[in-house]
Parts: structure tokens; C-alpha cells; sequence
């Protein structure tokens, strides 16, 4: 017996000391797999199969219309669908929709629904249910109780012309309202009183819910009536693991074949990475009107000083571009084709901080840590630049919730406030008024020619005049450098080896694209 | 012994009331939940408007005074972050994974620990014993998360053994045994150290005079006697783990217990979760502990409560 005991013993104990030997990424094998980009046109799928996917949070509910929440998108933009849609260059096309939506007056939109769609309850998709929706939305902001607000709350009403035709309102000009149609998912008519859906999950899209235990997983089911066609994948389980390390293990392991956030230093570990020019801007925004930033020369070294290709490639190992000075990504209306980034020039840098008298001065740079993929490493990078451009850099990198109070500061803007501006609805009223308009919640400049640009780019109703509007709005920030943009970063995926699928600029997780090869 | 009931019962509703007092003050010092809610891109007015709604304009102590009347109804607040759920409800769902992981964990540690820690004591200074000491070095001195993700790349990866995420039961070893190994070298180098002390004292000496199987004085008399080290350990163990020490195994392997819970009501200020899930732990420790006492007397008739 006691020998018996020993001997388990001694194999603990050698077990162990083996575990303690063997090193992180088990270094001797396999673990030279290449990095490649999937692209559309590999091998002809196979109809069927089923995916788990790694998602890094829990949707806090399923209730499409309560939470601006990545969980909650990531899977309910498989289960239920919305008028209009983006293509995979980021455009605008229809969705429930029958055709883009047309003007009635300026503030009263007409939209022609597909015919022949039903929910998953069988009930059908008409005007009933675009109408109840609007209705829903429009009661809910109006009682607090969504996360929401900031997308629809110009929408006033929507009322039904016949079974396949409505009107939604506005309360004023509103030229988003293309944009968020395409963020505005449509729940049946009946659903229209509910206070909470998230346990009545049901929309038209290409799969419904089969199970959902929280805490544990989320299971979706292709739905074989859908009108584009039944989607190649049977079905989609959705893990939630925090951890990133954990999704890639998860990944290689093969139990998972969809990983999310997969971090830039891993891209290497995975058996495929996917990668999708994001909506992810960092950026620093200066103060335009007091301190050492008022002077647009000093503001144009703060750009001239950092060398933002060797962030994208050393920082972000590749996976991110030059942001070219205008926060919006080449998929978003108003990017303007004819700016270039500033380039990296020290020597122009501290001519222009010495012409300027700014040369050994000091300059905040306000920031924060863990919100924002490599945000302390970036600010370091951006003080260590300034600092051989000859700038007395004071970097205080503060907890988040302090961190806001500064961003958020009306009275006294900081010098330079780091922030990450992501854009969901691929629309670029939202980032401009925020950041770019005079009195924006993190703006630092009183630019009036800039801010009515933008009050018109949002009044303007048709596309092509609201391009040219924030094309200009760009070029004016551009030239004033009432920014540091840095990077563009790409959303990084880890597949499995056998998952087809190419992501969206989007970032929509639509498992209808996927397939198994 | 109904009066040492009663009287722990009262002292231990003080704690909590002390705890409930310092975690509400806390949460009110790390900020604005409302910013933390909203978007970035919220405007000035919006931010204003749910600050109001959720009622955190007002004064502290009017807040304060609200959340007691509302706790003493069993009214704990509404989850922020779970939109629409009671923040009881959050826990009582989050809180079985980690009772799991606990219960599993520590079962595996004091069987582990008790049997190691015996072998080497019975014959000090020997093969076995020299191991024993090496492998608590180990449990002790390898930090945690790297432990478990020593364990994920070799038994998930590597071998294939078990999956990673929820599954079935399986799941659940390489997280117990994460949890556990720490503890085991805390806890075995405990019972080693007793169990020698105990085999050279009298009464061990009498019983091998008078013939008695070794056996038996090593797994009941001796034993008896260095339980009462390690129970106390063992205690402070389980306590331990239960209030908060799973944090690290829990995020590494990605289970959706009460550290986790806890690390994202912090993270999102999620204000009456975490007090919820404050009160929740500081009434299990309070429990756990009055239950270790009662442990305490069945082992050492000796002690007296109360």
C-alpha cells in the first residue's frame, strides 16, 4: 500500500517538474504554421457543418433595441436583420428593404419593404413590424431605458402606407438616417409593447436562437425558410472567454473556429488569422485655443515628430495602417482620398517647435491603460517621440474613470488627450460631432467654419452633397492639425484551419458568410 | 452552545454591516458609472439624464440610507451591465461555477495534502520527504497564472485531454488543480511538520512500546492531534478561495464564476453588483468560519466555545 502511494507521489512530482521545464508556446514543434490572409475564392465550401465561436464578453441581454453591447451585436446580427445593409466595401445596399430608402420632405423617409419575408414565429415581416420597431425605440429613449439614444433619437415615428410600405419621421434634417436604418434591427410586430425581449429572441434573419444558458453558451440554429437562401453552417455556439490567451489556446486545441481580438503579438500562434481594415482610430486631440498647443505650428511638429509607420508596424506588428489625418477609415462617407499623414520628419519637428518658441516647453499628454488595444505602450511611444523632438513631455497615463473626467473636462482642455474613436455605424456624423465640432464631448477647438460644416453634413440629405460636406470638414482639421492621428488598426481574427470566411469592414461576425472547407 | 451561536451570528451581522459600509464608500470613489454606461460619444445631457435615472445626483447618505432600508427588504439593486436583472439574480447565477471550482479544488488539496504530508513525516529526511518539499516549493512559488496556462498548453493543447471553456465535467480538473497546487504546498508542509512533531511526543512513544501497528498510530492517534494545525489552514484556505482567490483560474480558463463577475462589475462600475457581491461573500466567510469552530470541537473535544 504505502509503496503504491510512493510511486503515485513520485509521478505527481514528476509531472510537475515537467510542467515547470516545458516552456509557454511548447517551442520544439509544430509551431511553425504561416501566417496567411484567407481570401474569398479558397477552396469550394461544404454545405453544412458546425462552428463555435470565441467571443471575449457575455451579452449582457439579447434584446436588440436595450444595449449597445459587442456581445449582444455579434449575435443577434445573425438572428435578426435590418433595412439596409453594407456591402463588403462598406456602401449601402438593401436589406429587408426592397430598394434604398427615398425622401418624402425633409424630414419624412419612405421605404419600400421586401415582400414574402417572415419571422421566425412565423408571423410576417410588413410594415406592421418596421412600425412597431421605430415605435418601440422611440418609447424606449424617451423613458431611459436604452443605451441607444445616441443612434435614433432624431426619429420621431414611423407610420404604415400599406402592408409593404412605411414612413419614418424625423425631427429634424437628418442625413444619418440611411445609416441608421442599417443599424436598426426589426422585431416582429407583436414584440412592439414588450418591455425586455431579450427571452423572446425571434427575427427574420438566416439563423434562430435554439438555446441560450447564461453564463455558459448561446446556441443559434440555421433557419431553413430564410429568404436569401438556408446558410451554409448548420449551427453556431458562441463561448465567452475574457482572457485572449485562453480564445487562442481554445483555438489550437480545435475546439473553436472563430476567435475574436486576437492580440497583434499571437497573430503568429494561430492556425489562420483573418484580418479586416477596422473602424479603430487612435488619436490625440489638441487643444487648439490655450497652452502650448494654440499654435498650429507646434501642432503640426506634434505630428511631423512621430513616426507612425513604425508604430503600425512595430507596435501593432503590422496590423494597422498610417492613418492618412482624417479619423474616418476609406470605408466611411467623407474619408477625402487627397489627404496624406503627415510624414515623419524630426528635423521640420523641432524647426517648427523652435520657430515657435515651444522648444523645451512642457505638453500634457493625457491617457489611460487596458481600455484600448496597446494604449500605454502608444502613449510611451508618442512621449518618447516628442521628447527628441525637444518637448518636456508630462505623460500621465490615469485610471479610466479619471481618465474621462479629463476627456470630458469642458472648462480645461489638457494639451493632448489620447483617446481610440471606433465608429459602429460606419457613418462619420457621430466621430465629427464628437470629436471634430466645437463643443463636442471630447473636442478642443472652437472652429466655427469647421463646426457648421458638420451641422450641415448632418442636415444634408443626400449622399454625394454630405461626401463633399465632410470632405472639407476633414481637410480644414487636416490643415489646422487640431489632431495627432496616428494608426487605423485592422480587427484580427483566429480561425481554424478549414473555416471560409473573409471579414467585414463592418466588423459584423455574419455566420451566413462562413463555411467550412 | 445556542449562545455561542447567537452571539457569532450577531458579531458576524456586524461585519457584514462593516463590509457593506466600506464597499459602498469605495464604489462611490472610482468614478461615474454613467460614464462607464454610455457610450464615448454620449452627449453632456445624456450622461445627466441616467445619472439622474439611476439616482446617483444625490447625496451620499441619502444613497446610503436607500441602499440599507432596500437590502433589509432584500431589495439588492439593479445590474447596470446586465441590463433589466436584479444583481441578486447575477450572483445566485455566477455563483455555482465558483462553489464548483472551490469545492473541487480544495477537496483535491486537503486529500493531496494530507496523504503527502504523512508519507514524509513518517520517515523525515527521506526520498519521499525531500520530494514532498521540492513539489510545495513549486505549488508555492509558481505564480498562478502561469500555472494555469502551463497546464492549458500541455494537457488542452499539447495532449488533447481536456477542452478549454465550458463542457462537460471534465472541464472543471485542470482549473481545480490549478487552484488546488498552491494551496497543497501551504497545507502539506502544515500536516508534515505537526505529524512530526506529534510522532515524537509521549504518547506516541507509549503506544509503540505497548506493540501497537504503527498504522495505526500514525492514521489515528498522531493524525488527530495534526489535524487541529490543519484545519486551521485548511480553513483559511477554503475562505480564501472562496472570497476572491479563484479571480486568477477563473479568468485564465475562462469560467464564468464569481471572480470574473466581480473583476467586470469593477471594470464596467457596475455599483450594486459589486455590492451585492460583497455581501454575498462577506455572509459565506462569516457562515464558513462559524462552521470551522464547530469543525474545531469535533476534532479537540479540549476546545470550548463560546
Amino acid at each position: 500500500m504505502r509503496r503504491h502511494v510512493k510511486v503515485v507521489a513520485l509521478a505527481l512530482v514528476l509531472g510537475l517538474g515537467a510542467v515547470a521545464c516545458s516552456d509557454d508556446d511548447g517551442g520544439s514543434t509544430t509551431d511553425t504554421q504561416a501566417t496567411e490572409e484567407t481570401t474569398g475564392d479558397t477552396a469550394a465550401p461544404v454545405q453544412g457543418g458546425d462552428i463555435i465561436i470565441a467571443l471575449g464578453s457575455e451579452p449582457t441581454s439579447l434584446d436588440p433595441q436595450l444595449v449597445d453591447d459587442g456581445g449582444e451585436r455579434a449575435i443577434n446580427d445573425n438572428v435578426y436583420e435590418t433595412l439596409l445593409v453594407r456591402n463588403a466595401e462598406g456602401e449601402l445596399e438593401p436589406g429587408l428593404a426592397a430598394e434604398l430608402p427615398t425622401q418624402v420632405d425633409d424630414t419624412t423617409w419612405e421605404i419600400k419593404l421586401r415582400e414574402g419575408v417572415k419571422f421566425h414565429d412565423g408571423s410576417d415581416f410588413n410594415a406592421d413590424a418596421v412600425v412597431a420597431t421605430v415605435t418601440r425605440m422611440v418609447k424606449l429613449i424617451a423613458d431611459g431605458k436604452t443605451d441607444n439614444d445616441g443612434f435614433f433619437k432624431s426619429f420621431t415615428g414611423a407610420e404604415a402606407v400599406d402592408a409593404t410600405t412605411v414612413r419614418i419621421t424625423t425631427a429634424d434634417k437628418d442625413g444619418v438616417v440611411p445609416a441608421r436604418l442599417y443599424w436598426m434591427k426589426i422585431i416582429p410586430a407583436a414584440a412592439g409593447e414588450s418591455a425586455d425581449l431579450s427571452e423572446s429572441v425571434v427575427g427574420t434573419g438566416p439563423y434562430k436562437l435554439a438555446s441560450r444558458e447564461k453564463g455558459v453558451n448561446v446556441v443559434l440554429e440555421a433557419n431553413a425558410d430564410y429568404w436569401g437562401g438556408a446558410p451554409n453552417i448548420d449551427k453556431v455556439t458562441y463561448e465567452f472567454i475574457d482572457d485572449s490567451a485562453t480564445r487562442l489556446a481554445g483555438l489550437k486545441s480545435g475546439k473553436y473556429q472563430l476567435i475574436t481580438n486576437l492580440a497583434p503579438q499571437d497573430s503568429g500562434q494561430a492556425p489562420k488569422t483573418a484580418t479586416a481594415q477596422g473602424q479603430e482610430h487612435p488619436v490625440l486631440i489638441l487643444d487648439a485655443d490655450d497652452g502650448i498647443t494654440a499654435d498650429v505650428n507646434v501642432r503640426k511638429a506634434l505630428n511631423l515628430a512621430i513616426d507612425k509607420e513604425a508604430i503600425a508596424e512595430t507596435l501593432f506588428g503590422g496590423f494597422a495602417v498610417v492613418d492618412a489625418g482624417q479619423l474616418l477609415s476609406p470605408s466611411i462617407l467623407g474619408h477625402n482620398e487627397s489627404l496624406t499623414a503627415y510624414p515623419y520628419d524630426l528635423e521640420q519637428a523641432k524647426t517648427l517647435l523652435e520657430e515657435a518658441g515651444a522648444a523645451g516647453k512642457s505638453i500634457q499628454l493625457i491617457g489611460e491603460s487596458g481600455r484600448w488595444l496597446k494604449d500605454k505602450e502608444l502613449l510611451e511611444a508618442v512621449a518618447g517621440y516628442w521628447k527628441e523632438a525637444g518637448l518636456d513631455v508630462k505623460l500621465e497615463i490615469l485610471e479610466f474613470g479619471a481618465y474621462l473626467d479629463v476627456l470630458f473636462d469642458r472648462e480645461n482642455r489638457a494639451d493632448a488627450i489620447y483617446v481610440s474613436s471606433s465608429n459602429d455605424i460606419l457613418d462619420p456624423d457621430r466621430q465629427l460631432s464628437t470629436y471634430y465640432q466645437a463643443g463636442g464631448i471630447g473636442s478642443s477647438n472652437t472652429d466655427q467654419a469647421l463646426s457648421d460644416l458638420i451641422t450641415a453634413g448632418r442636415a444634408e440629405l443626400d449622399a454625394e452633397a454630405r461626401d463633399g460636406i465632410y470632405q472639407e470638414a476633414v481637410k480644414i482639421a487636416y490643415d489646422n492639425a487640431y489632431f495627432v492621428w496616428l494608426v487605423n488598426n485592422q480587427d484580427i481574427y483566429g480561425t481554424s484551419e478549414n473555416l471560409v470566411w473573409t471579414p467585414r469592414v463592418d466588423s459584423k461576425l455574419l455566420v451566413k458568410e462562413m463555411s467550412l472547407g | 452552545m445556542r449562545r455561542y451561536l447567537i452571539s457569532r451570528l450577531l458579531q458576524g451581522g456586524l461585519v457584514v454591516f462593516g463590509v457593506t459600509v466600506v464597499v459602498f464608500v469605495a464604489t462611490r470613489m472610482i468614478g461615474d458609472p454613467v460614464n462607464f454606461i454610455l457610450p464615448l460619444s454620449a452627449s453632456l445631457e445624456q450622461r445627466e439624464r441616467l445619472r439622474a435615472d439611476l439616482g446617483f445626483d444625490r447625496p451620499i447618505l441619502v444613497q446610503f440610507w436607500d441602499y440599507i432600508t432596500d437590502v433589509f427588504t432584500l431589495d439588492f439593486g439593479t445590474s447596470t451591465k446586465f441590463t433589466n436583472e436584479e444583481t441578486i439574480d447575477v450572483v445566485f447565477r455566477f455563483l455555482p461555477k465558483t462553489l464548483q471550482l472551490v469545492a473541487a479544488g480544495m477537496f483535491v488539496a486537503f486529500v493531496v495534502s494530507l496523504v503527502l504530508g504523512m508519507l514524509s513525516a513518517v520517515k523525515p529526511g527521506k526520498i519521499t520527504d525531500k520530494l514532498l518539499v521540492m513539489l510545495s516549493l513549486i505549488g508555492l512559488s509558481m505564480p498562478q497564472f502561469f500555472l494555469a496556462q502551463v497546464l492549458i498548453v500541455l494537457f488542452s493543447v499539447r495532449f488533447g485531454w481536456v477542452q478549454i471553456g465550458p463542457g462537460p465535467w471534465t472541464h472543471m480538473i485542470l482549473p481545480a488543480v490549478a487552484l488546488a497546487l498552491p494551496a497543497i504546498g501551504r497545507l502539506a508542509m502544515t500536516v508534515r511538520s505537526a505529524m512530526i512533531d506529534e510522532l515524537n511526543s509521549q504518547y506516541v512513544k507509549a503506544a509503540k512500546a505497548k506493540g501497537m501497528r504503527r498504522k495505526r498510530i500514525v492514521a489515528v492517534h498522531a493524525l488527530r492531534n495534526a489535524s487541529i494545525p490543519f484545519v486551521t489552514l485548511a480553513g483559511w484556505e477554503f475562505i480564501r478561495a472562496l472570497a476572491g482567490f479563484t479571480v486568477v483560474v477563473e479568468g485564465v480558463f475562462g469560467l464564468n464564476g464569481m471572480g470574473s463577475l466581480a473583476i467586470l462589475a469593477i471594470r464596467e462600475r457596475d455599483f450594486f453588483l459589486i455590492q451585492t457581491i460583497v455581501l454575498v461573500v462577506a455572509v459565506m466567510v462569516v457562515l464558513i468560519n462559524i462552521v470551522i469552530d464547530l469543525v474545531y470541537k469535533t476534532v479537540d473535544p479540549r476546545v470550548k466555545l463560546g
